[in-house]
């Protein structure tokens, strides 16, 4: 009592009062809602528990290693204690109603012992947490360490019966063990119980839980709520909520587990105190008497009867009274291990936070917007909304604390990265850091999330590498290099060295049960989360549940500890799902219980072994990111295709802040050939040629004796790995090049045009080309099939003075002047002279030139006109017929331009000499244009069934 | 500038806002525009963005009486935008003016009748020229310029609004000559046919009971577009409209307008007098009106690329360069003139090879065929009655109207 004085003193004053009237609050709904459902069982339960406890499993060494402990913790009660505020027992009350939540759950088990003693305790533990918040600002920071270290046993626990790697779990919990001495042992199958249900459902532990809330929580629904809701309206919640939200959800939470540590050292210097008074010993009653020593001080602070209830609720005290001992008692070991662990932790915590956050939002916007029935049925939706509302560090992520555009914009965000969790989890860590971000500016609710874009999908190889990477160094690399990009951009003022600099109100909350996700690195959580909206709604507003969880783990072994001599196979037995690994741990365990020098050495064995494990897990991360690697790849770029398409509608300022480096995809395959396929989705860097190889790709295809379509397959695959993999260089530009000189030399122009357009963008990069050439066919590209005399202009006006000397680009010129004129002659001339392909694109228009110059003299000429003539002006045969093997070509281009004009409705008659002369005046109304003979009904030659049906077996 | 005290300050924030809110009051639309006009870099608005700078609780002001409040969306982007235009910050004037504009269209959609119409032309206006400005800012800083396009859209939105029944539809015409503005300097032409649809086939309004300045641009053009569409007879009637009915003091307009409009005419035959190319500085023309008249292809291939560059950026490149066969035409004719001089009964027959000399003399290189073939297309344009024999290499013209005048038609294609 003594100390609990000294310590209320040191608390402001003020701060105790708000406390004492949320108390109040608190309680009285508290008293009502929860008296019908919990009374009765918890009460059951807990007569049974005890009778069993006792009755089944004597344990005198049990007892006798615990009363020793009291007075050596009392000192370093002292000291841990003094950083925390006498507030902690009015705490203590106000969250009684947490406790419940946690009590009655169990309380409704089927196991009454396991789950009833359990059950004590959790709730026990529960209401520690939950008072955290509170004094949560006014604790001091260093506190949180130690919490956090506490507290990421309990997570692991939990998550080592889901978790794929039982080793280094155990290993942690070995250590752990240590802290926890006795309690553990006697842990271990508890939590077992709670996390392997739920691993068997889904990966998640809370399904476990709720699985024993089902029941009881139908009865209270209404009352339950209620109590919740009103509790964040009371008055006295600004002090304590509003804390929470603003200054940064995480910072309550990791206050919390400051706080847990502290109000842990609290309890057990009240223990202390109640001990004495309490000369029995007796585990259960004994503990039951200090506990409700404890109430008793609450209650006289808070002035409420509420607690009545409170007493039941099993021997909390001495578990952790034996908890603590050895934490305590390990002074210097704690440090050195919160060095190593919780550190790394954080950061890691950081990007869960991140993650958990976003969840919820999206959560709470999609269960409120679409009811959630699996939910229901399982009935945890009370205990979800009671947390949600009722944590401080949740309410924050209560979805009516988030305007509605910022919730759609969280589903917008997250709609991108549907089927990826790693994905997802990037995107929530992102989100949630944005949004933090914006409660810190206050901009949360005045920020038109409506418009604001979308964020750039964040690389989720980064978070992986976060994840996996388990020092603290590490950690710190990824995020930084993400933060500054992403402050860059649009989220205003962001401070790139937020995660590192901050790493306390950000990853404060290191949270407890969303940093396990990460850690242990359980993917099926995430997928879980995503999978299904209860789920993810557990996780991210259940912290509390995970609380309980958490602090279950821890409970359980105080009471394997009590059951430690009985033979742990009986306690197996007893215990509901016990599995290879329990009996392992449990083994494990009953090494454990030992007196305290002797657990001393152990520990610090134990912890080089933890380190060990800390090794193993990094390696096993390692390896496990390589091999997420490609997958990731694939990934990013499916992110990136995102990107692109979410950021077209005119919101470019962001495009130019996608870091399109990290969402590259860089290929492997060392095939040579690859058949051109459209891609539907992100390229698979396994499929994808690098460079080199498309090098030798470009210089087989230029050097096949194979048709232009096996040609165009080819280079349109290599485009497309070009593309993929954002080539922009010399060997971009030949292989566009290429591709449209070979189009080009086909009379290809869909092909060509789309050449021509990604040439003329990358020599606008500056990238060395054969720029004129082009230059020249796009000039005669333009005049000849564009027919847009503004087109053809602007083509004009750009060349520059240097280009209008080039050779090709003159020729294009004069082209144009003898198109627009009209000057057939002039036309056929260049015809005959163009340099490079100019010629195949001129092709592409002699008909039409030809059939002009033929209308035209049929209207000029008269009353005849050589076939020769016509033949030499229209380009059929070339100008001076010298000698023999001329005049062969001669007479075969004069039949050639003879069938021609016959074919156009020309009249030709022999002349007196026997010359073919083409009769202009009957001609000149006789004149048509044939359907060209390889005209196909849907317009393009190119798609003639026979090639395509050519096309298939190349 | 002078000290300006808080007193004064607050006294000229005031002074506008109530001349604002009269205005609204009273329905007033000349005093109303007026307040919107940031080019017009009237004292009063710069002598307010001055006191705006120094008053830097100009929001209070506005949010403290509900008279002003109720328009704090338009006058609030409204005053920073005039303190950005102060300081010549472009892009940050055209961004909050953007804001008041859209302010000001939803206010303006609720007013009955078209009082503000006035208002909102100096809004359309301001939005297009804060736009280009920015954009040079945002061009000269290696940004790519995009709110000219993004003025673009808003008046598109604008034009929806006016475009219904009802008096407000006398300014549709004004915002349609904003948006070609816009669409002409963006080369995006294309995107100004939808306009034009709406405006000519909108029957229920005819199209002169548009304010005559609207009409004179809207002409303008669209007799642009239809130069660049090559029909002629149409972008001779439009520009010819705008010419006869744009007010003669605006004298820049007229030269726009003659800058399209003089190739028009040549084109269908009709050349300008001197002294109006002298008059309005179309002096690039005159050479090009010269070789029509003289028949020297030289002449104009020289007159083309002397100034190669304006006429490609103008536009009428083309349409000049097509002039060249009317040129042969008068060469030709000129020959049959001296030709009939010397011996009236064989002037009709013209020797291919007198044509080639003829060029050659112009020092214009072309060969036997190539005059043959324009010769061809001469006759083929119904440039020249008669046919060319091609045995003989002569053009025999016919004897009555050898070389047919235009006279308002276009060369048949």
């Amino acid at each position: 009592m003594a100390n609990e004085g000294s310590h209320t003193e040191t608390l402001a004053p003020l701060e105790s009062h708000l406390f004492e009237n949320r108390l109040v609050d608190a309680s009285q709904h508290q008293t009502s809602s929860y008296a019908p459902t919990t009374s009765g069982p918890e009460a059951v339960s807990w007569t049974v528990q005890s009778s069993t406890a006792n009755g089944v499993y004597p344990n005198p060494t049990y007892q006798y290693d615990q009363h020793p402990q009291p007075p050596g913790r009392s000192v370093q009660d002292g000291q841990s204690v003094s950083s925390v505020a006498g507030n902690t027992s009015n705490l203590g009350t106000a969250n009684a109603p947490q406790d419940y939540n946690a009590y009655t759950s169990y309380a409704n088990s089927s196991n009454p012992y396991g789950y009833g003693s359990s059950t004590g305790y959790s709730g026990y533990y529960n209401s520690y947490q939950q008072q955290q918040p509170n004094h949560a600002y006014s604790q001091p920071v260093g506190a949180y360490q130690n919490t956090d270290y506490w507290r990421l046993p309990k997570q692991q626990w939990i998550y080592k019966s889901s978790a794929a790697t039982p080793v280094q779990y155990q290993q942690q919990y070995t250590q752990w063990a240590d802290y926890y001495s006795q309690t553990e042992v006697s842990c271990a199958p508890g939590t077992e119980n709670l996390s392997v249900p739920s691993s068997s459902t889904s990966g998640c532990p809370v399904p476990a839980a709720t699985s024993s809330y089902a029941t009881p929580n139908n009865q209270p629904p209404q009352s339950y709520p209620q109590y919740w809701g009103q509790e964040s309206s009371t008055p006295a919640v600004p002090s304590f909520q509003p804390a929470a939200v603003n200054s940064g959800d995480y910072d309550g939470y990791w206050k919390h587990g400051a706080q847990t540590s502290s109000q842990i050292h609290q309890t057990s210097s009240q223990i202390l105190q109640t001990n004495p008074i309490q000369p029995n010993y007796q585990s259960h009653l004994d503990l039951n008497s200090s506990y409700d020593k404890f109430q008793d001080q609450q209650k006289t602070v808070s002035s409420q009867g509420t607690n009545l209830y409170f007493p039941p609720p099993p021997p909390p005290p001495p578990p952790q009274q034996v908890n603590l001992a050895p934490l305590q008692s390990a002074p210097p070991l704690d440090t050195k291990q919160v060095s190593k662990f919780q550190i790394p932790t954080n950061p890691r915590i950081a990007s869960n936070l991140a993650f958990e956050q976003s969840k919820t939002e999206k959560d709470s916007s999609t269960s409120s917007a679409a009811m959630k029935p699996a939910y229901i049925a399982v009935s945890l939706t009370k205990p979800t909304e009671k947390v949600s509302s009722n944590d401080a560090a949740n309410s924050i992520l209560k979805p009516d604390t988030f305007p509605k555009s910022l919730r759609g914009y969280v589903e917008r965000a997250l709609a991108r990265c549907k089927d990826d969790d790693k994905q997802m989890a990037a995107c929530q860590a992102v989100m949630k850091e944005m949004i933090t971000r914006a409660r810190a500016d206050c901009t949360l609710h005045t920020r038109n999330w409506d418009m604001e874009p979308l964020f750039p999908m964040p690389d989720a190889d980064a978070v992986i590498k976060d994840n996996s990477l388990s020092s603290a160094h590490d950690f710190v690399l990824p995020k930084s290099k993400k933060s500054p990009r992403r402050s860059k951009s649009r989220w205003e003022p962001l401070p790139e060295e937020k995660p590192v600099d901050h790493p306390l109100p950000i990853s404060n909350d290191t949270v407890k049960y969303s940093s396990w996700v990460p850690n242990e690195k359980d993917r099926k959580v995430v997928v879980e989360n995503k999978e299904s909206k209860e789920d993810s709604w557990r996780n991210a507003k259940f912290s509390p549940l995970f609380q309980r969880m958490s602090s279950k783990a821890p409970q359980r072994p105080f009471k394997k500890q009590r059951l430690a001599d009985v033979s742990i196979a009986h306690e197996n037995g007893n215990a509901s799902s016990d599995s290879d690994k329990e009996q392992s741990l449990a083994a494990y365990y009953s090494a454990v219980v030992n007196d305290t020098p002797e657990e001393l050495k152990r520990r610090e064995i134990r912890s080089k072994r933890f380190d060990l494990g800390q090794t193993q897990r990094t390696e096993n991360n390692h390896s496990r990111k390589k091999n997420a690697r490609a997958g990731n790849l694939y990934n990013r770029r499916a992110s990136a295709m995102v990107l692109s398409k979410s950021f077209d509608d005119g919101v470019s300022k962001a495009v130019e802040d996608i870091d399109w480096d990290a969402l590259t995809v860089k290929g492997t395959c060392q095939e040579i050939e690859k058949k051109y396929l459209r891609l539907t989705s992100a390229p698979d860097p396994a499929t994808v040629r690098p460079e080199e190889i498309l090098e030798k790709a470009l210089l087989m295809v230029q050097s096949s004796q194979r048709n232009y379509l096996y040609k165009c397959d080819q280079l349109k695959s290599i485009r497309q790995d070009l593309t993929v993999q954002r080539i922009h260089n010399q060997l971009t530009v030949k292989v566009y090049e290429t591709h449209a000189r070979l189009a080009l030399e086909v009379g290809d122009l869909p092909e060509y045009n789309q050449c021509q357009s990604q040439l003329k963008a990358l020599y606008a990069e500056g990238i060395e080309g054969s720029y004129m050439e082009f230059a020249a066919y796009n000039l005669l590209c333009v005049i000849m099939h564009s027919n847009n005399y503004r087109e053809l202009l602007s083509s004009m006006a750009r060349l520059s003075v240097d280009s209008k000397k080039d050779e090709a680009v003159k020729h294009a010129l004069a082209v144009r002047a003898a198109v627009t004129s009209g000057n057939y002659v002039a036309f056929f001339r260049l015809y005959k002279a163009a340099p490079n392909l100019n010629t195949c694109l001129m092709d592409l228009y002699v008909e039409k030139m030809r059939y002009k110059a033929v209308t035209c003299m049929c209207r000029s000429y008269r009353p005849t006109l050589p076939v020769s003539y016509v033949s030499l002006v229209l380009g059929f045969s070339t100008a001076v017929p010298s000698n023999e093997a001329n005049d062969e070509k001669e007479a075969a281009a004069l039949e050639e331009c003879s069938e021609w004009l016959k074919a156009h409705g020309a009249i030709i008659i022999a002349d007196n000499n026997g010359d073919m002369m083409l009769d202009t005046k009957v001609s000149s109304t006789s004149l048509f244009v044939p359907e060209p003979e390889d005209a196909v009904s849907h317009g393009d030659a190119n798609l003639d069934v026979n090639d395509f049906l050519a096309k298939a077996p190349l | 500038m002078a000290y300006l005290s808080m007193g004064e300050a607050h006294r000229r924030i005031t002074e506008y806002l109530n001349r604002f809110s009269d205005a609204v009051t009273y329905q007033n639309g000349v005093s109303f525009k007026s307040l919107f006009a940031l080019s017009s870099n009237s004292h009063f608005l710069l002598s307010l963005a001055d006191a705006i700078a120094l008053f830097n609780d100009a929001n209070r002001l506005i949010n403290q009486n509900d008279n002003y409040s109720q328009f704090s969306d338009i006058i609030i982007p409204l005053f920073r935008s005039l303190q950005h235009y102060k300081q010549s910050n472009f892009l940050e004037t055209y961004n909050a003016f953007e804001k008041t504009a859209n302010a000001f269209v939803q206010e303006f959609r609720n007013w009955e009748s078209a009082w503000a119409l006035e208002a909102l032309f100096v809004i359309v206006y301001e939005i297009r020229v804060l736009a280009e400005k920015a954009d040079r800012q945002l061009a000269s800083n290696g940004k790519s310029p995009e709110k000219l396009k993004g003025a673009g859209s808003l008046l598109m939105k604008v034009f929806g609004i006016l475009a219904g029944k009802g008096a407000k539809r006398v300014g549709a015409l004004y915002v349609t000559c904003q948006l070609f503005k816009i669409y002409f300097k963006l080369g995006t032409v294309h995107l100004c046919r939808s306009v034009i649809r709406s405006i000519e086939t909108a029957r229920i309004f005819d199209f002169e009971e548009f304010p005559k300045r609207d009409k004179v641009t809207y002409m303008y053009y669209t007799g642009r577009l239809e130069v660049f569409n090559e029909n002629f007879p149409a972008a001779d009637h439009k520009l010819s409209y705008a010419l006869k009915h744009c007010n003669p003091q605006h004298e820049a307009n007229i030269r726009m307008i003659l800058k399209y409009l003089i190739p028009v005419k040549l084109s269908i035959g009709i050349l300008p007098n001197h002294r109006l190319l002298e008059k309005y500085n179309l002096l690039e023309y005159g050479n090009i009106v010269q070789a029509l008249k003289r028949g020297d292809p030289r002449l104009l291939r020289r007159a083309l690329q002397d100034h190669e560059d304006w006429f490609l950026r103008s536009g009428v490149y083309l349409v000049l360069e097509k002039i060249e066969l009317q040129v042969f035409q008068r060469l030709v004719k000129k020959i049959y003139i001296i030709q009939k001089q010397r011996d009236p009964s064989r002037a009709h027959q013209v020797k291919l090879e007198v044509i080639v000399k003829a060029l050659k003399w112009l020092e214009i290189d072309m060969d036997v065929d190539e005059v043959e073939c324009i010769m061809a297309m001469l006759i083929f344009k119904n440039l020249v009655k008669g046919y060319f024999a091609h045995k003989s290499k002569v053009a025999v013209l016919s004897k009555q109207d050898p070389f047919p005048k235009l006279n308002g038609k276009p060369v048949s294609s």
